[in-house]
């Protein structure tokens, strides 16, 4: 990452052939259209390079942080998207399939510590979490979804994230 | 009552509106613990990843390299700075950069002053060295800092009240010993001398008299004794605004 922040374009293509697929992968799990998610990624990547010198170690690895830009891009672009649908629509109401979505991450969860580690949450922590972060719905549509009050969504999603955290062993430094 | 500190997982979902944003991250830099949380969900996160990996179409990698070539790169910002050092952390940073100047005097008299006599220019450095501390300590001291080309670090804080900067150069490479490294302030384009280093010198701490209207402040190599106007291209460019 200090290579690349340097202006290093052979280390960001290093860079690059490390992460594309998970980022790919990740943009393509919520924007669920290749040609979109293909748009996505390379923006984020872009992104990636241009503000490289912000990248800090000190608060998380350079995966994670490359990871959280590619999400937020493509949850920002599938609620762009979605608020441009119900526009034309007029209808207000959600019809994108997200359950079709996370049955197939977790399907597709061949790690075995992860698929544990989802398993042990209790069922609104893990569908709070999988909503928010592969459907990118805000914790609010979360909660309208799932028939919840506002804060209990709020502090499941975060308790879950803490457990989850806990069970994968992720800690700083 | 809402516990701010209950959006962190929230928030590092990318799962909160705007408004909700802007005011967990005012939340964040004050808050260690909180930050800590963001970045370990977020790392959390990223463990998932290896299963929804997919390998992209191969044209995006060229459409990738190409734009970034493209595309100049951010300084670090000052408002992240500002984020990563709470306060304690920044006093502790101007009380080090103070600690610089003071033991590094040599730095600050390293202009070129052949006619100063030894008493003159020590009651220069001292004043200097008041001048320095001020900005530091200015209420609106801003700090910019960023890599410079071939290595070292360039570190600006300015101050707009006291219309003053205070610039920290830490091991630039050698520029050989019939040259030294200059400091311009530049105002729309146009550079006006702000000091020249001692032949030789890979490092000092500099002020600089009169930022008002300038945009940057920037280094190059020079012959020693400086130039009237910049002949080499600049090693480092540090914003001012």
């Amino acid at each position: 990452m200090k290579r690349v922040a340097a202006g290093d374009q052979s280390a960001f293509a290093t860079l690059y052939d490390a992460i594309a697929p998970r980022a790919y992968g990740l943009i393509r799990r919520i924007t669920r259209d290749p040609a979109l998610a293909e748009e996505v990624t390379q923006d984020a990547l872009v992104e990636v390079w241009r503000t490289a010198s912000r990248f800090d170690a000190e608060r998380g690895s350079a995966v994670g942080w490359i990871l959280s830009i590619a999400h937020h891009r493509a949850v920002d672009r599938v609620r762009a998207e979605q608020a441009a649908a119900d526009r034309e629509r007029r209808t207000g109401t959600v019809s994108v399939p997200f359950d079709e979505v996370i049955a197939e991450v977790t399907a597709r969860l061949e790690h075995q510590a992860v698929r544990r580690c989802l398993r042990a949450l209790t069922s609104i922590q893990r569908e709070a979490i999988l909503l928010a972060y592969y459907g990118g719905l805000t914790y609010r549509d979360v909660a309208e979804r799932l028939g919840a009050a506002l804060p209990t969504v709020k502090t499941r999603m975060r308790d879950g994230l803490i457990r989850l955290r806990d069970c994968l062993g992720v800690t700083l430094g | 009552m809402t516990d701010i500190h209950t959006f962190a997982g929230a928030y590092a979902l990318h799962a909160i509106d705007r408004p909700e944003r802007a005011r967990f991250e005012r939340h964040l830099a004050e808050c260690p613990s909180c930050a800590a949380e963001v970045a370990e969900i977020t790392d959390t996160m990223a463990a998932l990843s290896d299963a929804t990996a997919e390998a992209p179409p191969a044209r995006l990698r060229a459409a990738v390299l190409a734009r970034s070539a493209a595309t100049p790169q951010v300084e670090r910002s000052v408002s992240r700075l500002r984020i990563r050092l709470p306060a304690v952390r920044w006093q502790r940073l101007a009380a080090a950069a103070a600690a610089v100047v003071a033991l590094g005097g040599a730095g600050v008299a390293g202009y070129e002053t052949a006619n100063d006599s030894a008493l003159v220019d020590d009651t220069r450095v001292s004043a200097e060295n008041k001048q320095i501390a001020a900005v530091l300590a200015a209420p609106d001291a801003r700090l910019h800092s960023v890599r410079a080309a071939g290595g070292g670090q360039v570190t600006v804080v300015s101050s707009h009240s006291l219309n003053e900067a205070v610039a920290v150069l830490g091991k630039l490479p050698s520029p050989g010993a019939k040259h030294a490294y200059q400091l311009w302030v530049i105002s729309d384009g146009t550079p006006r001398n702000a000091g020249v280093l001692a032949a030789g010198s890979t490092g000092a701490t500099e002020l600089v008299s009169g930022i008002h209207g300038a945009q940057l402040i920037g280094i190059t190599r020079e012959p020693a004794g400086g130039s009237r106007t910049p002949t080499q291209p600049l090693v480092a460019r540090v914003s001012l605004t």
